[in-house]
């Protein structure tokens, strides 16, 4: 195949990244702050990919891009699973999922 | 040659696009649809760049497990986006930090040379391989970190808890 | 020659050591020792030990006349490496030197030491607080001694100044009253001034000896008193005539410090809020002594230039008339001691002056006697009518016979009245003069001074003999029943009353007279003029007259039970006044000290509390209000903590991807 530029792809990556830290300072409904951090995680498992294709000529690292980004793939998730849980619990407790409403978290 | 950027163009817009609006829409069943589609649109550039099994992957995992989550999420919480809800307030400060981010990594993102022409491609009993026995370490502290996760995902929602 | 008790000489330590044990004995044990006087017995029996010793080893140095033994022990040493000021090394000594100087001394020291012990146990038996007095007592006994026998400038400068800290603490003995304790202050700090002088100018003599030569020596053995074969005199003289006699001028004020000369005397009056028994042996023989004992000391190993005798001439002969001057008037019985003290010192620093520093000592033996047992017999009084008005008292002859007659012999002495044993000593000062004053018109004054002062001092001892001891009773019908005071105390005045008499006599045994007129290792010095011209016997005749005359008016004046005032507007009223007022010396002290220092101190505390404790606090309220603002940043709001991880994200990106290209020396660019 021939080259798609890299920097595109890299331009890309930070645009959602931008969108996913808007996401996280802006909202306050806790599923969408949810959402924000996976598009932010997703960006960066995308720069791993292509890293990984792009530089993937040198010998014994070739496969260092795509493996991380494996792990990283099942990590987000575990965290997803774990912030849906906490949400589910604050809900009970709160009645509401408003993340302004979690204050107590302070020494 | 063009059909890749053309591809790629299409695909980066809707990325951007189901991001924003995932984000940005009132219903929170909306924004589970738009969140569908967004990890779809990832996985589409995993293909492009040929690394099929991590588009398979992304699909499975995120536009399968994660968005069925999220969905359950809703659907238990059965909240909507209130007006409160939307916005922090904050003003321009957020869309600023985040520009700012943006600006600055794009910049060092253009500085870096396109090493090769050639994108490779690898098999998935490679990838595995390597996966296993050059990184396996990591796996195991994905493990680790998983069963944790799992438990105190259900410590936290279990019945009884006040 | 040396006789058998010069075996004593090397044990000589051992004299101001048994009081030091009496000291930590009684400091430890004090407050147990309720049977024994709160440690009272203790402390007697420490100073009697050292007195059997002491008089002992005296006995030894009369027997074995103008030898001296040194006994030192070096306890730092610095080795030399060939260069430098001591290419040869540096030590200091700790040790005992037994010569007729010392010996003289320590006959006084412990006698007294030991009889005002004694005293002090009937004196003192109503008082509370002790076991810190006798310790205190027991200390001061034997930093007195350790000075005594001190055979270096170092060892001599730590005694004196420990004996200094004793008469703090003594003074202060009463320290709930605050005119006690800042008496006590008082002393300490004047002494203290005589003590800087001091000290300034040993530097200079050890900075003139330590340049090479000989002297160095000297000064590398740890200043020993007895010469290594160092001709000092000569070595001094030459090398700087003028910075010697500037030291001598700086030695002068310390001995002025400690034996309260003019103007270092306003201490000594003030000190009298002490116990009696302390002034009877601190202010009288001892401590005060002390000054008169360095001119000594000092006049015989190192010297003193002309300008430095005319000096101490001045002031000695100056002091006497003018403590005298203020003894006249005074209403207290003890200050009239005290002034009488402060005068007879001068007698003593006006013969050392003149170059007689023997007959100056001499004056100091008996004076030490006499002036004890009047102190002593003044706090038998005091103990019985408990009171030190003298216009209080009255008739008191009648019912404390043996005090009476005790204060009668001290005033005698003190009167110059023959054959007792002040008339032998203050003839002998006053003959020194004269003959100084043959080649040193300039003394002439000063012996005027001197010799009116002997009227002075009659009149003013007899004053108080009158007033306190004749009439038929007190004039203060108030006064508690008078009765004769117990044994303690009777037994002291009466082998005082002896010593006060025989005393001077004492020194026309040959023996004993040889420690006054042997040198000490040194070329001797004059000491007491043994003739007996015309001259001399005209001078003692117009002296006696002198003092007769003064018990005559004394008994004109106030005899019998008879008040002297003068009327409202005589024209002496203002020089009466004069008188009391300590010629306004103390105020204007007192005046500079509230108006000139006080501001001073108060300025420091503004910039103490103000500058340097506001810097201080400045910066502990800086990182308070830093704290509790930072504090604010844990809000708990978990979207805080979000924006706060993006914030920093945000900050490293752009330290890393914008700031690092841009220094050039980081690879950048």
């Amino acid at each position: 195949m021939t080259d798609l530029p890299l920097a595109g792809f890299l331009a890309l990556s930070a645009v959602l990244l931008g969108i996913g830290i808007f996401g996280i300072l802006t909202r306050r409904n806790f599923i969408l702050l949810l959402i924000a951090i996976e598009v932010a995680i997703n960006s960066a498992i995308l720069n791993f990919v292509v890293f990984g294709a792009y530089w993937g000529g040198v010998p014994g690292y070739g496969l260092e891009g795509p493996s991380v980004a494996v792990v990283l793939i099942g990590l987000a998730a575990t965290e997803v699973a774990v912030g849906l849980a906490i949400v589910l619990a604050l809900n009970r407790l709160r009645g509401s999922i408003n993340v302004a409403e979690a204050t107590v978290l302070k020494l | 040659m063009i059909l890749e950027l053309l591809a790629f163009l299409v695909l980066a817009v809707t990325a951007a696009v189901t991001a924003l609006a995932a984000l940005l829409v009132r219903e929170l069943v909306h924004t589970i649809v738009w969140v569908a589609l967004f990890f779809v649109s990832l996985a589409g550039f995993y293909f492009l760049v040929s690394a099929p099994f991590l588009g398979v992957l992304q699909l499975g995992v995120y536009a399968g497990a994660v968005t069925i989550l999220l969905l359950f999420g809703v659907m238990v919480t059965r909240k909507r986006i209130f007006a409160h809800e939307a916005a922090t307030g904050l003003g321009p400060a957020p869309v600023a930090l985040s520009l700012l981010i943006v600006v600055v990594l794009a910049t060092a993102a253009s500085t870096i040379p396109a090493a090769t022409s050639q994108i490779h491609s690898y098999s998935v009993s490679a990838l595995s391989t390597a996966l296993f026995n050059q990184y396996g370490a990591w796996l195991l502290l994905l493990g680790l970190v998983m069963l944790p996760a799992l438990a105190g995902a259900i410590y936290l929602v279990r019945e009884g808890r006040e | 020659m040396s006789g058998p008790l010069n075996a004593l000489f090397p044990w000589a330590f051992l004299v101001p050591l048994a009081p030091t044990l009496s000291f930590v004995v009684i400091g430890l044990f004090g407050r147990r020792m309720q049977r024994l006087e709160w440690g009272g017995w203790v402390a007697a029996g420490g100073a009697f030990v050292a007195m059997v010793l002491g008089v002992l080893i005296a006995v030894g140095e009369m027997l074995s006349p103008g030898t001296y033994t040194d006994r030192s022990f070096q306890w730092f040493t610095l080795a030399g490496n060939g260069t430098g000021t001591f290419p040869n090394g540096f030590s200091l000594v700790m040790g005992t030197l037994v010569d007729p100087l010392s010996a003289v001394m320590l006959i006084v020291v412990t006698v007294v030491g030991f009889l005002v012990m004694l005293f002090s146990i009937g004196y003192m038996h109503r008082d509370s607080g002790l076991p810190r007095y006798y310790a205190q007592l027991s200390l001061f006994l034997a930093s007195m001694l350790g000075l005594v026998l001190a055979d270096n400038l170092l060892q001599f400068f730590l005694f004196w100044e420990l004996v200094g800290v004793c008469s703090y603490f003594l003074i202060g003995f009463y320290y709930q009253r605050p005119a006690a304790a800042s008496a006590a202050k008082e002393a300490f700090l004047v002494t203290r001034i005589g003590d800087v002088l001091f000290l300034a100018g040993v530097f200079i003599y050890f900075q003139q000896f330590a340049t090479a030569g000989p002297g160095l020596g000297w000064a590398a053995a740890g200043f020993p008193f007895v010469d290594h074969g160092a001709p000092f005199l000569a070595l001094i003289h030459a090398s700087n005539p003028t910075l010697f006699t500037i030291a001598g001028l700086l030695v002068l004020g310390g001995a002025a410090g400690k034996s309260a000369q003019f103007p270092l005397d306003v201490w000594l009056p003030d000190a009298m809020e002490g116990p009696t028994t302390v002034s009877a042996l601190i202010h009288a023989a001892t401590m005060v002594a002390a000054g008169v004992y360095l001119l000594a000391v000092t006049s015989v190993f190192i010297g003193f230039s002309a300008t430095d005798q005319l000096a101490i001439v001045a002031i000695g002969g100056f002091t006497t008339f003018w403590a005298a001057s203020m003894a006249m008037v005074n209403r207290d019985i003890k200050r009239v001691i005290a002034y009488s003290t402060v005068s007879q010192l001068g007698y003593m620093v006006l013969a050392v002056g003149a170059g007689f520093t023997m007959v100056g000592l001499y004056h100091l033996f008996t004076h030490a006697f006499f002036k004890a047992l009047l102190f002593l017999a003044a706090g038998a009084v005091i103990h019985v009518v408990e009171t030190q008005d003298l216009f209080k008292m009255g008739g008191l002859r009648k019912t404390m016979r043996i005090t009476s007659i005790g204060f009668l012999i001290g005033g005698l002495s003190l009167a110059g009245i023959p054959p007792l044993a002040g008339f032998f000593s203050k003839d002998d000062v006053l003959g020194s003069v004269y003959v100084a004053a043959q080649t040193h018109p300039l003394y002439w004054p000063f012996f005027l001074l001197a010799l009116l002062t002997v009227f002075m001092t009659a009149y003013y001892i007899f004053r108080v003999w009158f007033l306190t001891f004749s009439g038929d009773r007190p004039r203060d019908p108030a006064l508690p029943a008078a009765h004769e005071a117990p044994w303690t105390m009777t037994v002291p005045v009466t082998v005082l009353s002896a010593l006060a008499i025989v005393a001077g006599a004492l020194v026309f045994v040959p023996q004993f007279g040889g420690l006054f007129t042997a040198g000490v290792g040194f070329p001797a010095t004059p000491g007491v003029p043994p003739t007996y011209t015309t001259t001399d016997l005209l001078l003692s005749a117009g002296s006696v007259g002198l003092g007769l005359a003064g018990i005559l008016t004394a008994y004109v004046l106030w005899g019998n039970g008879r008040v002297f005032s003068l009327s409202a507007n005589s024209p002496a009223q203002p020089i009466r006044r004069l008188l009391l007022e300590r010629y306004y010396v103390k105020a204007g002290v007192d005046w500079f000290g509230l108006r000139v220092v006080y501001t001073f101190s108060r300025f420091l505390d503004f910039v103490d509390e103000y500058i340097i404790d506001g810097t201080v606090h400045g910066f502990e309220r800086l990182f308070s209000e830093l704290s509790i603002r930072m504090r604010r940043l844990q809000s708990g709001v978990v979207l805080d903590y979000a924006a706060y991880v993006v914030v920093g994200l945000a900050v490293f990106l752009v330290f890393l991807y914008v700031i690092v290209p841009a220094i050039p020396a980081l690879g950048g660019g």
